[in-house]
């Protein structure tokens, strides 16, 4: 093991990475305070787009598992967040007074169900908002890869499951609020007091370092070295006596749990949740977001997202036909640019390259190997 | 989904049935209203028949996971739509023409994009998800998002009635367009076998999907039999398309319902042989049917994918077919 991950031993402390995520951030820190609120919220939104895409970057560009649910873990969350809020409605402000949000009303219930009436609670809803997409998430995953099934046959699965999930609840009126999801919820309040936008902004930027800084770690340990191989051979690392399946779960539970975050955090800003978010056509807009950014390089799919959002609000304004454009710029992606077009920059700033100092020279010469022949080849996808 | 116009059409007899007091009369009721859902079952089953053939082909016999399927099936619909519009054509004979033109664009495909991916499943299925949004874009440019209706020809209204109730009620019937379809369905199905197993056209592909560098070696010309095969795939999607188009609204996102139903099929028939998609649009379609009937039509759909995601967990390669050693 110890010398499989000795050129990552030696990393010390990646100075140009820093400097550069840094800058990155600083932009990202001031930039609210010169943009108008529509273009906050959006920006806002497109980060915790491309947050959901990072954690489906961690299952898919880092393990080899595509997945079209990704949609439903940030559903999940968003939905365990729109209850809480819903519930936290003050009586004046709810349309038939009480405690019963409105949808419920309409569709003829006359107590909260056992099941939702504890997301009254922030602690609850707090741990719902991670634990439920992860529950779903732990389960499905033990499901689907303690078995032989692998690669496009775990793709179909997800698609199933997304298309059932979504027409569940479409059908569950009383409990979900079917087709228009859960509308009018409250805003996100600390202590009574309500947080402006810009607080949710910074909140959910906040997020987003996080989950970068936590996929950095994660992928650069032992632990993605793993992860990695995985995709690259599965057998292999099986021989090798590693529990593979144990490593999917794990990771597939992971991601699930950041995505539901993202949902939760969707919530406060955009005040709605609804189905929209659980079926195929987001859950492919996210694979889209990871394709075009670039597998395995986790700021890739956020930066695409980002891109793609601020281009398609632009667009939108001239020509009905945006969704034209994305389909042209994945089609030219797949054929030509197949690693995302992250792997258009120019070499020297890869994230590979960024995240390792050059190799001190040594006079001694004891290890004549550079740490670069260490590591395993990325150029070969087997997938 | 259809089964909303199903459950719609078949409510008032339903309801009559739940007015019914006496006891016994309700269970005759209910028994017709059951073997009548059971009856519209099989329409479902032709629809499901029909839509996931070409993917049968595509998938089944060449591997290629194809998302753009259900843009194919639209783009059939469009063609027949257009035909009608323009020449005022009887929605029979437009058939062949759809076959031709979406068989033109499969073509067309497979040699600027699936050729470029063959071994690589996961960027063909992104790939071809492109593509989808792609057509879906073009067709909205060409003929705008609105909601086209194609006409149904007047031969083909009305119903068969099998069975009379006592004041004359319809307990059991199936429209001919039903008929229609899964006629239409299964003499496609019929073709595509003889085509598969009777011609050297059909040796030539099972040998290429079997072993395509010794099929090389003996002479096929494996790339022609690539196009063809997917062309053909896309051919009998436009079909599905163009009599579909008559039951329901064209518009450009019209595919997408087909393509997950299209794609349980497949994976639960198993794409060993031709005749699985048969048992497996049989099984998908009644049991969705009944279950729609016993409890409600969400619950159905919810219950059969369920199953489905259960039954590709422990069998991906499907329910009927041999099992073999990899």
């Amino acid at each position: 093991m110890s010398d499989v991950v000795m050129g990552y031993k030696q990393s010390t402390f990646p100075k140009k990475l820093a400097a550069i995520s840094g800058f990155a951030l600083l932009v990202l820190v001031i930039l609210p305070f010169f943009v108008g609120s529509f273009q906050l919220s959006l920006i806002s939104k497109l980060l915790l787009f491309g947050t959901l895409a990072v954690s489906l970057d961690l299952v898919w560009g880092f393990t080899g598992i595509l997945s079209f649910a990704h949609g439903i873990f940030f559903t999940l969350g968003g939905y365990a967040a729109a209850y809480y809020l819903k519930l936290n409605l003050s009586a004046a402000k709810n349309t038939y007074g009480g405690e019963l949000p409105d949808f419920m009303v309409w569709n003829g219930l006359t107590e909260l169900p056992w099941f939702i009436a504890p997301l009254k609670y922030f602690p609850i809803a707090l741990l719902a908002v991670v634990g439920v997409p992860a529950l779903f998430a732990y389960i499905t995953g033990s499901f689907m890869f303690r078995s032989k099934v692998s690669g496009v046959y775990i793709t179909i699965i997800t698609l199933a499951l997304s298309s059932a999930l979504t027409t569940f609840f479409v059908s569950q009126q009383a409990y979900t609020g079917g087709t228009n999801g859960i509308t009018d919820v409250s805003k996100l309040s600390v202590f009574g007091l309500e947080i402006p936008p810009i607080g949710i902004y910074f909140l959910i930027l906040a997020y987003t370092v996080f989950v970068l800084a936590l996929g950095w770690w994660l992928t650069q340990s032992n632990f993605g070295l793993i992860l990695r191989s995985i995709n690259e051979n599965e057998n292999r690392i099986a021989f090798l006596g590693y529990d593979v399946a144990q490593y999917k779960i794990f990771i597939w539970t992971l991601s699930a749990a950041l995505a539901g975050i993202a949902g939760g955090l969707f919530v406060p800003l955009n005040r709605f949740i609804s189905p929209v978010y659980l079926a195929v056509a987001f859950g492919t807009q996210v694979v889209i977001w990871v394709a075009i950014g670039g597998r395995g390089t986790l700021v890739g799919p956020l930066i695409a997202a980002m891109l793609l959002g601020q281009v398609q609000n632009s667009a939108e304004k001239v020509t009905q036909d945006w969704q034209l454009i994305v389909g042209v710029l994945l089609l030219v992606v797949v054929l030509f640019i197949p690693n995302g077009l992250m792997s258009l920059l120019p070499k020297q700033f890869s994230l590979a390259n960024l995240s390792k100092p050059k190799p001190l020279p040594t006079p001694d010469a004891a290890v004549p190997v550079a740490p670069e022949a260490m590591q395993p080849e990325p150029a070969q996808r087997s997938s | 989904m259809s089964d909303f116009a199903l459950l719609s059409m078949l409510s008032p007899i339903y309801l009559l049935a739940q007015d019914a007091a006496a006891g016994a009369a309700k269970e005759a009721f209910v028994w017709s209203t059951l073997v009548n859902q059971a009856v519209n079952g099989i329409g479902i089953v032709g629809i499901l028949l029909l839509t996931s053939m070409g993917l049968a082909i595509t998938f089944g016999v060449m591997r290629i996971i194809n998302l753009a399927h259900g843009e194919f099936i639209m783009l059939g619909a469009y063609i027949t739509f257009w035909m009608q519009d323009v020449f005022k054509m009887d929605l029979l004979l437009t058939i062949p023409f759809a076959f031709l033109g979406t068989a033109i664009v499969g073509a067309i495909v497979e040699l600027t994009i699936i050729r470029r991916l063959y071994g690589r499943p996961l960027e063909t299925l992104l790939a071809t998800w492109g593509l989808s949004i792609v057509l879906q874009g073009v067709i909205k440019l060409i003929f705008t998002a609105q909601l086209k209706y194609v006409k149904a020809p007047a031969y083909l209204s009305g119903s068969i009635d099998f069975l009379k109730g006592e004041g004359g009620a319809t307990l059991v019937s199936i429209s001919y367009y039903r008929f229609f379809i899964i006629a239409i369905a299964l003499a496609l199905l019929a073709i595509t076998m003889y085509l598969f197993y009777g011609t050297s056209w059909g040796r030539q592909i099972r040998s290429v999907t079997q072993n395509r560098s010794m099929s090389q070696c003996l002479g096929v010309n494996t790339k022609l039999v690539d196009m063809g095969t997917f062309a053909y795939g896309c051919g009998l999607a436009g079909v599905a398309g163009a009599v579909i188009s008559a039951l329901k609204t064209v518009s450009p996102p019209m595919g997408q319902d087909y393509l997950v139903d299209s794609w349980m099929v497949v994976v639960t028939g198993g794409v060993d042989k031709l005749v699985g998609i048969l048992a497996g649009s049989f099984l998908i379609g009644e049991s969705n049917a009944i279950i729609a009937f016993i409890l409600n039509d969400p619950t159905a759909r919810v219950i059969v994918l369920g199953a489905v995601i259960v039954l590709i967990r422990y069998r991906p390669e499907g329910l009927f077919t041999v099992q073999k050693r990899s």
